[in-house]
């Protein structure tokens, strides 16, 4: 097929002006999208207004279809379970016990852990929950990692708040609709959470890879201190992600740290829990963009 | 006989354009970038932009369909429901429609080879710049974790291709 000449106007004067000023419309058009790229990028705030009636506006529908997709695996899974259900229920009943037995020492633990702090009159901060929600979505088309939240400002949700599953740290809050709202996941380059290896309690720096995973270095070089199977979990250090809560499972060693797998799946988990900072002077701190940190 | 066996049947050639088929092709893009609301959590950002690849596979269709400029809307609003940063949608598919005038002026021929060339061509630039634009967010991916969505992109053009062609087809009435 002979290429297609393309806009070619001929002789008309008027077609002519008009393919002028087509092209003078596409390149003013690169040149604004340029400059709202630069600004986007040099203050993210500034659009955060139109961002989020964006994200009123879409997440409505990936909740939908989320509701969908969940009832439809949710029927084909629980179909799978009754073809095993006998062998299924010899192993639950295992685990059960065992369990049960870990649960009682863990409560021992518990009660010496509680006497303790009150002879060293350590005052408990409260740990509350702003809102409750579902990962509705994500940014699959793009190399940073972030995830919709089915909950926004008028659930009191902020920019800056962690939310976490029942399972470990999913990220932290960067935009917020009246609805919805975008949640930064651990997974995500830019995502760097203080954090202390749970055996031994070495201080580490948690960052993502942007694919899934999680890159765990010690705060002092040295030998490397990681195992696999280790857990990773904050340290609470810098106020923003309350400590102690579950990040990741070590999978693989490198040369000075290791590769880690985050524990909680934001695919997987059927609840995502906001949570109000843990210093709240450290939400301002979060809503100023990273280059001026 | 001849004239019998190439008449069809009754089916007229063609029925003429539908009403309203200039809007199509700038609906059909948009309805490809809301395809960023699909409740898919995924660990890796490795899809392809389906805008992207509707707009591209329109413009390689035909050259008429619309101005240059109407990527610049077009953009803007796959930025807002991507969530990708703002601007950078508009600059680069406007961008991308005015190489294309320009290679429509330097190519002398046009098949499905050179096609889907060009469009890996244009599509990677468009994953570099978007992992670009990310690494100057502050978020430095490696280039390793990115090549996947370097190749997924051109694999998924050609389907692209087949659906506005059949778009395209709808909407003249063939």
């Amino acid at each position: 097929m002979a290429a297609s000449a393309g806009p070619r106007p001929g002789w008309s004067r008027r077609a002519q002006y008009g393919l002028f000023f087509g092209f003078v419309a596409a390149v003013a058009a690169i040149v604004i999208g340029f400059i709202m790229l630069v600004l986007s990028l040099v203050a993210p705030n500034s659009y955060s207004a139109v961002r989020g009636a964006a994200l009123d506006v879409t997440a409505p529908l990936s909740s939908g279809l989320n509701d969908i997709a969940t009832t439809v695996t949710g029927l084909a899974s629980g179909a799978g379970d009754y073809c095993n259900a006998a062998r299924q229920n010899g192993d639950l009943k295992r685990q059960r016990a065992a369990l049960m037995r870990r649960m009682v020492e863990a409560k021992a633990v518990l009660l010496e852990n509680e006497e303790l702090k009150r002879v060293l009159a350590l005052r408990e901060r409260e740990r509350t929950t702003v809102a409750t929600g579902r990962i509705v979505g994500s940014s699959f088309e793009s190399p940073r990692r972030f995830a919709v939240l089915s909950i926004g400002s008028n659930d009191g949700v902020a920019v800056g708040m962690p939310v976490r599953a029942a399972d470990g740290l999913i990220g932290r809050v960067v935009e917020t609709g009246h609805f919805a709202s975008r949640v930064l996941l651990v997974t995500d380059r830019a995502n760097i959470v203080p954090a202390r290896l749970l055996r031994g309690g070495l201080t580490v720096i948690a960052t993502g890879r942007g694919d899934g995973t999680i890159d765990v270095r010690p705060l002092e070089v040295g030998r490397n201190p990681f195992k696999r199977g280790d857990i990773i979990v904050t340290s609470g250090t810098g106020g923003l992600y309350p400590p102690l809560v579950p990040i990741a499972k070590i999978v693989r060693l490198d040369d000075d740290g290791a590769i880690a797998l985050p524990l909680a799946d934001p695919g997987r988990a059927s609840f995502a829990l906001v949570e109000p900072p843990f210093e709240p002077a450290a939400l301002a701190e979060a809503a100023r963009p990273a280059g001026e940190r | 006989m001849v004239r019998s066996a190439l008449s069809m049947g009754n089916r007229p050639l063609s029925r003429g354009a539908r009403s309203g088929h200039e809007i199509v092709p700038a609906l059909s893009v948009a309805l490809a970038s809301l395809l960023a609301v699909l409740p898919i959590v995924s660990a890796h950002g490795w899809w392809p932009n389906a805008g992207l690849l509707m707009l591209l596979a329109w413009r390689m269709l035909r050259a008429d369909t619309w101005p240059a400029w109407v990527a610049a809307p077009l953009g803007l609003w796959n930025d807002l429901v991507t969530g990708s940063p703002l601007g950078l949608s508009v600059a680069l598919w406007t961008a991308f429609m005015l190489a294309m005038d320009v290679i429509d002026r330097r190519t002398m021929w046009r098949d499905y080879w050179l096609e889907w060339i060009l469009a890996t061509l244009l599509l990677i630039l468009a994953e570099l710049a978007q992992w670009r634009v990310a690494a100057l967010g502050g978020a430095p991916v490696r280039v390793a974790s990115e090549w996947p969505s370097l190749l997924i992109a051109p694999l998924c053009f050609p389907i692209a291709a087949y659906l506005v062609r059949r778009i395209d087809r709808w909407r003249m009435g063939q």
